[in-house]
């Protein structure tokens, strides 16, 4: 009999610090730096412990049911703690706040547990074999679930789910004490109804876990994602919202079709329609065929080259009903062919010359993508450079990452090509940033293809125009064995977000 | 499935359950031993006689770096009459490499610091490899950013110096330790190639570690940090290496770009466009086992050929000589630690834990080096294969034990080893291997031991012995890729004058 009392400090003990643990890995996973947070919620945590085993001098009668409910209150709490964190990251500001309120509800109640029960069995052992039997299984517990956390639970539950099963043994518990106890309380039918309302929450919750965690993942994304994938290569996540289609790669908004016109048609028209019977075009990146389609509006084109690195992102672009309605079948139209490799050892390895070349990727978040914005990357294009032609580059926001477009401006003028940067207000970037390069002189065009949305000869010329908060910065190039610009972004970025 | 117990069905699926996903076979094995034949030397086995006679006029001995240049300076001096006898089947000597279906990779040597201004040798040989062009060396060259990070209280951090667990006491003496470097830089004594500033000085009688003491330098970041240094260029702990030779690892460079100058396959890229240059004087895989003297005239006898020369180049490694040179007395007071090298292949790229992978990477307090991306001088902004080359001085051993070791462990103990090493910073990395090949290096790199640098003993083989020339990078006391090109041209031109082309 004695035996089954110290089982519940042993699954009692296990809980606790399971929720401990889930608190302070949930934190490190979504906030980073783990000695930060894992050193502020075991301390809030313990400290929170020492509050309910204070208030537990505050109760007097009832004990066992007062025991009971604990029980339940924590596995509610404690077996919800990791859906309301990952709910409140997703749809919340106040993760932070969240978190350490939970830590230190769950940590009070659980301080309550061991003083409350300890009290309870005064009656039934001598006080030295209690404080011994209790504490020594209050630890095993604890090694038990610090074990289990990592090898187990973690890997095979997640952290929705663990922490819902744990709040099951803490009702359990719950339910088993007012069996073991039945003496002391006597008619325990609200108790029991409780104790089975809970266990049949979490075990809702444990059924529908991930579903909660699909929500929060959902709500990243503002709108409703029609389509995501993750490729070797990268995630894409297409949402929709009303007609507005968006498409993001590892959660970076790429384009909205709302208002991609004005971007593509900034990025290939100032260039292009300033090259009077531009034969051969090559586009990198931009397996979107957005850039495509804006290129297929010239009679002149006789073939466009599209060297995208991701084989799924140019399918989805030219077999999705909605998506290859948004670039007018340009992927599949007989001007175009699609290669997917790496664009700086295809171009390294190619010969070809390209009267127009369209540089289109996403920003340098990386390491690896910063090679593509590099001297070395522009000085290759420009050997691909037929005589007169030009080389046009997405260049990041010039108003959020004003260094970093000013340093791609510097890279591409140091690999040896006249530089004529301008920009564009995209609604759902805000203000954008290219840069044209060439051997020769350029002059904006003073014709343009007819059915442009945005662009006109009226206003082709103002894009050259930087206000004063747009205007050049010191900024160093980029370089293969100095990638300076990765750390620009990160460091103009990171001004903006805070 | 009638052999198993029910309680055997029943537990393996729960166990491997536990413990997550099986460890997949990885294949591999020792590659490029070539301790049977320093043995056979060594023990002087025997030998065939050569068949035929050869009369050319310079014999170079030892096709690595040093043998290679010589080879290099005598042909740029229009001198065209002379063979390089390499005894393995590959030249390249430390920097030699391989190649596999994933890429190109080293077998030692893996970079160059950017020569700076003042080594004239050096950058004329880059000059002419287009490495280097009117002043401005190929971008594609220079390690890619991020060079180097190091895994320490279980993260990355960019760079090997530990910033991560510095305290402002640390700091401050990582700031005085390079301000002292910085004076003693100031001296012009410490240079690269090293003879043309080194002067006979106190610092080569204490060793690092004293040094270190003596300037009150006690914090254990910087110390771990100058501790790998010594490691990572001589095979040695600071506790047995000259003071004046972890001086020089600091203080003899001042790069004028941000560097070093790397390739897929380390310095193999270098050795491979000598060899290319100069394959007409190359001949592989015939050992060279006897060098005698006979009247003013040298013989050089290997299983085929004996050459009959009027200057010999002996750009093997020193201790060589007592066992194949007629009449050489011992290589007194030479020391080499001994290597061990892996390339591991693998097929997936391990976790990183949110870091970006660079090109060296360093695990604090291993006792290991490192490993090495092969894959990081691609341009290609995706690589889901690559090559590791993990590199393992046994600087805690003596050499002997360390030589020992490499001899009695199977290649099962070192696989074991590297992979453990390994997974404290990328816990899935056997998942990811697929294959390791091993080199074990008895002889690898020359070994500054305290008061080894100013020694009678070393002084004594930078003269030749009757037109033998030593060119062997170990003169210096160091193994590193200047002085043994400095030391192979030296003696090429020592060998043109005897040859009366000089």
């Amino acid at each position: 009999m004695s035996i089954a009392f110290f089982l519940s400090v042993f699954l009692i003990a296990a809980c606790g610090l399971i929720y401990e643990l889930i608190a302070g890995t949930l934190a490190s996973y979504l906030l980073g730096d783990t000695i930060f947070q894992f050193s502020t919620v075991i301390g809030c945590y313990l400290f929170a412990m020492g509050i309910g085993s204070y208030l537990s001098r505050f109760l007097h009668r009832g004990l066992v049911a007062r025991f009971v409910s604990i029980e339940l209150m924590v596995g509610m709490v404690g077996g919800f703690s990791s859906s309301l964190l990952f709910l409140a990251f997703a749809y919340t500001e106040a993760f932070r706040l969240v978190l350490y309120v939970v830590v230190i509800l769950v940590g009070t109640l659980v301080g309550l547990e061991i003083p409350l029960l300890m009290r309870i069995l005064k009656e039934r052992f001598q006080f030295r074999e209690l404080v011994s039997h209790v504490l020594t299984f209050d630890y095993l517990g604890a090694l038990g679930a610090s074990l289990l956390f990592p090898i187990l639970l973690v890997p095979k539950l997640g952290l929705v789910r663990s922490a819902l099963v744990f709040g099951i043994f803490n009702a359990g518990v719950a339910l088993w004490s007012t069996y073991l106890f039945r003496e002391q309380i006597g008619r325990s039918h609200y108790l029991r109804a409780g104790c089975f309302v809970v266990i049949a929450l979490l075990g809702a919750g444990t059924v529908f876990a991930d579903r909660i965690s699909s929500a929060a993942d959902n709500s990243l994304y503002a709108d409703q994602v029609i389509f995501s994938r993750t490729t070797p290569y990268q995630r894409i996540v297409l949402t929709k919202w009303k007609d507005d289609l968006r498409l993001f790669l590892n959660s970076h908004l790429q384009f909205s079709s709302r208002d991609e016109y004005r971007y593509h048609e900034a990025l290939v028209h100032p260039g292009l329609a300033a090259l009077p019977g531009a034969r051969h075009v090559l586009v990198l990146g931009g397996g979107d065929g957005l850039a495509v389609r804006e290129i297929l509006r010239y009679p002149s084109v006789e073939a466009v080259t599209l060297v995208d690195l991701d084989p799924e992102m140019t399918r989805l672009f030219s077999t999705h009903p909605v998506m290859s309605v948004l670039n007018q079948h340009s992927l599949t139209d007989a001007r175009v062919h699609v290669i997917n490799a790496d664009a700086f050892r295809w171009l390294d390895t190619n010969t070809e010359q390209y009267d127009f070349i369209v540089a289109d990727f996403p920003d340098p978040t990386s390491y690896a993508l910063g090679k593509l914005f590099t001297t070395a990357f522009y000085r290759l294009a420009s050997k691909h450079l037929a005589s007169g032609g030009l080389l046009v580059v997405q260049s990041t926001s010039p108003l959020f990452a004003r260094q970093s477009y000013w340093c791609i401006v510097e890279s591409v003028k140091q690999a040896g090509l006249r530089v004529y940067p301008y920009h564009v207000y995209v609604p759902s970037f805000g203000e954008w940033g290219y840069v044209i390069g060439g051997f020769a002189p350029y002059q904006p065009p003073k014709q343009l293809p007819t059915g442009l949305r945005f662009l006109s000869t009226a206003n082709v010329g103002e894009l050259f125009v930087f206000p004063v908060d747009m205007q050049p910065v010191a900024a160093e190039p980029n370089r293969l064995n100095n990638q300076v610009l990765v750390r620009y972004y990160e460091q103009d970025w990171k001004d903006v977000a805070h | 499935m009638s052999g198993l117990s029910r309680r055997e069905f029943f537990g393996a699926p729960a166990l491997i359950g536990l413990w997550g996903k099986t460890d997949r076979k990885i294949t591999g094995g020792f590659v490029n031993d070539s301790f049977p034949l320093g043995h056979r030397l060594r023990d002087r086995g025997a030998f065939r006689a050569p068949t035929r006679q050869l009369r050319v006029p310079i014999v170079i001995v030892g096709g690595g770096i040093a043998g290679l240049n010589g080879a290099w300076h005598l042909d740029k001096r229009g001198f065209r009459d002379f063979v390089l006898l390499e005894m393995e089947r590959q030249a390249g000597g430390n920097s030699r490499w391989g190649e596999n279906e994933v890429s190109r990779f080293p077998w030692a040597a893996h970079y160059v610091p950017v020569p700076a201004k003042g080594e004239s040798l050096a950058r004329e040989l880059f000059e002419e490899l287009g490495v280097l062009r009117d002043g401005k060396w190929d971008e594609r060259v220079l390690c890619f950013d991020p060079q180097e990070r190091l895994f320490i209280n279980g993260h990355w951090q960019e760079g090997i110096e530990p910033e991560d667990s510095a305290t402002p006491r640390d700091r401050g003496q990582f700031r005085r330790f390079q301000e002292k470097i910085n004076e003693l830089r100031g001296t012009g004594e410490f240079t690269v190639p090293m003879e043309r500033g080194a002067k006979p000085s106190p610092l080569d009688r204490m060793s690092m570690k004293e040094w270190l003491a003596q300037e009150r330098f006690d914090s254990i970041p910087l110390r771990w940090y100058i501790d790998y240094a010594c490691r990572d260029d001589y095979g040695a702990l600071a506790k047995d290496t000259s003071a004046w030779a972890g001086i020089q690892y600091f203080a003899s460079r001042e790069p004028e770009e941000k560097g070093p100058l790397t390739w897929p396959e380390g310095n193999g890229w270098i050795a491979a466009r000598l060899m290319e240059k100069l394959k007409r004087y190359l001949r592989t895989g015939g050992v060279v086992y006897r060098v005698v003297r006979d009247g003013n005239k040298i013989r050089v006898l290997t299983e085929q050929t004996e050459y009959v020369a009027d200057a010999v180049i002996w750009a093997a490694p020193t201790f060589l000589a007592s066992y194949v040179i007629e009449g050489a007395p011992r290589a007194e007071g030479f020391q080499y630690s001994p290597w061990l090298t892996a390339n591991l292949t693998l097929d997936r790229i391990p976790d990183q834990k949110n870091a970006e992978p660079a090109w060296d990477n360093v695990i604090y307090d291993s006792p290991a080096l490192g490993y090495v991306n092969a894959t990081h001088m691609n341009l290609a902004t995706h690589v889901d294969r690559t090559v590791w080359t993990f590199y393992w001085s046994l600087a805690g051993y003596t050499p002997e034990d360390g030589r020992r070791l490499l001899l009695t462990r199977d290649w099962n103990y070192w696989k074991e080893a590297i992979l453990n090493d390994l997974s404290r910073a990328h816990p899935n990395i056997r998942q990811c291997v697929a294959h390791i090949d091993i080199m074990r290096i008895g002889h690898a790199m020359a070994r500054p031991s305290p008061g080894f640098l100013f020694s009678e003993a070393r002084e004594r083989w930078l003269k030749p012995a009757g037109n033998i020339f030593c060119a062997n990078s170990d003169l210096s006391g160091f193994s590193i890729f200047e002085e043994a090109q400095y030391r192979g041209v030296k003696a090429a031109t020592g060998a043109l004058r005897v040859v009366g082309r000089a």
